[in-house]
C-alpha cells in the first residue's frame, strides 16, 4: 500500500473494503464463461484483483454477464441481480450483450443488455482476453473511486423504466416490484 | 451386410408404399406414409431397435410438406435406421408414438414449439425454450427473424434517453 491511499483508507474504509474485494456471482450465460476458468485458478489468478466467484447472489457485488442472453436467461440475471446487496456492479463481457453480436438477428436472444439492467462497464471482444477483465476490474476501481459506479443507484431511480421494458419483453413478470412503482408520479 | 438386406426384404414386404434405401454404409433409410408409421416403429422395435435416439423436422417449403425424421438405433448392431415420412404444411397433425418410445415426448414437444406440428395423443404439448411468443413458429421457412427482432426488441426504448428527455 503506497502512503496516498492512508488518507482514503481511515476516510472511507467500506468503500475501499469492497473495492478491493469484489466477489463475483458465478453466473454463467452464453459462452464466454470458458474465459473465467483460467481466470479464477492459478494461471491468471483473479484473487490478486480480489475477485472470487460465490456461490449465491447475496454475498456477491460484481456480476459480469457472459456472453450471449437469451430471454429465458434474462429473467433469471434480473431475478439475480435484484437479490444482490448494493453497492453492486455489472460488467457486460464479450460483443453480445453490447449489440447482440453475431446474434443481431436472433429471435431469441437479447440484443441490448442495458435496457433491462443497468451496466456499469463494458468489455469488447469475442472472446476478450483474460487479461481485458483485469483491465476492467482495475477502470472499476477508478470509477468506484471517482463515484462513476453509479448503476445500482440509476436502478433505483429509473426502475419504473426498467421495469416496463422487462414487463414488455416477457408479457409480464411473476415476481413483484423490488421498488416502488408509482404510475401517477410520472403524468 | 445380409442382414440388413433381410431386413429390408421384411420392411418392403409387410408395409405397402414403403422404399428402403441404404445411402451409405450401415445407413438405412426407410421412406413410408404416415399411417405406417407406428406399425413400423413397433416391427423395429421388435428386431432389437430399441433406442430412439432422435426426432428431426425439416420444413421443405416448396413442396408444401413436412418431413419428420425418426432415428432409431440398437446397442447391438452398427446400423443406423432413419424413418422419414411426409406430412402436409396445412394443419399440419401426426399420431404420437410415445407409446412406443417414452422418451419421444420431449421431442415431439419441442418439434410442436418450433414447427407447430401438431401431435395426437401427447399430452404434454407446452412451451419449452421460448418466452411469451407472438408470432408463427420460428423454424418454419416462412419466419422472418430480422422482421420479429425489429417488431419486438428493436421497439424497446433505451431507458436512459428517455430520462433524459423528461
Amino acid at each position: 500500500m503506497d502512503r496516498k491511499s492512508i488518507i482514503k483508507w481511515i476516510k472511507e474504509p467500506g468503500k475501499m473494503g469492497h473495492k478491493y474485494s469484489l466477489w463475483a456471482v458465478y453466473f454463467c450465460t452464453g459462452c464466454g464463461i470458458i474465459e473465467i476458468p483460467p481466470v479464477i485458478t492459478s494461471r491468471w489468478d483473479a484473487e490478486r484483483f480480489g475477485v472470487i466467484p460465490v456461490a449465491t447472489p447475496r454475498q456477491a457485488n460484481l456480476f459480469m454477464i457472459t456472453g450471449y442472453v437469451s430471454l429465458k436467461t434474462l429473467k433469471a440475471i434480473i431475478r439475480t441481480y435484484e437479490q444482490m446487496p448494493e453497492p453492486k456492479y455489472t460488467v457486460a463481457f464479450g460483443s453480445c450483450p453490447i449489440n447482440g453480436g453475431m446474434y443481431w438477428d436472433s429471435y431469441n436472444t437479447i440484443k441490448h443488455i442495458d435496457k433491462y439492467i443497468p451496466i456499469d462497464g463494458w468489455i469488447a471482444g469475442c472472446m476478450p482476453r483474460p487479461e481485458a477483465i483485469f483491465i476492467a476490474v482495475t477502470k472499476l476501481w477508478m470509477m468506484i473511486d471517482k463515484g462513476a459506479a453509479t448503476g445500482y443507484i440509476r436502478y433505483r431511480k429509473n426502475y419504473k423504466f426498467y421495469r416496463r421494458n422487462q414487463e414488455k419483453l416477457f408479457g409480464g413478470l411473476l415476481w413483484p416490484p423490488l421498488y416502488p412503482v408509482d404510475e401517477n408520479e410520472n403524468e | 451386410m445380409r442382414m440388413n438386406k433381410e431386413l429390408k426384404r421384411k420392411i418392403e414386404e409387410i408395409y405397402k408404399d414403403t422404399r428402403v434405401e441404404f445411402p451409405e454404409r450401415n445407413r438405412m433409410v426407410v421412406k413410408t406414409k404416415k399411417e405406417n408409421l407406428l406399425p413400423i416403429l413397433e416391427f423395429l422395435k421388435s428386431e432389437e431397435f430399441r433406442q430412439l435416439k432422435a426426432i428431426s423436422c425439416v420444413d421443405w417449403i416448396e413442396e408444401g410438406e413436412f418431413e419428420l425424421i425418426y432415428q432409431v438405433a440398437s446397442l447391438n448392431s452398427p446400423l443406423h435406421i432413419m424413418v422419414k415420412v411426409r406430412i402436409g404444411r396445412e394443419n399440419a397433425q401426426i399420431e404420437t408414438i410415445i407409446k412406443i418410445f417414452e422418451n419421444a415426448q420431449v421431442y415431439e414437444r419441442e418439434i410442436h414449439e418450433l414447427f407447430g406440428v401438431k401431435f395426437k395423443g401427447n399430452p404434454n404439448l407446452s412451451p419449452l425454450f421460448l418466452e411469451n411468443w407472438q408470432s408463427i413458429p420460428p423454424f418454419r421457412k416462412d419466419f422472418d427473424t430480422r422482421e420479429y427482432v425489429k417488431e419486438v426488441f428493436d421497439k424497446i426504448p433505451r431507458v436512459e434517453s428517455e430520462n433524459e428527455k423528461s
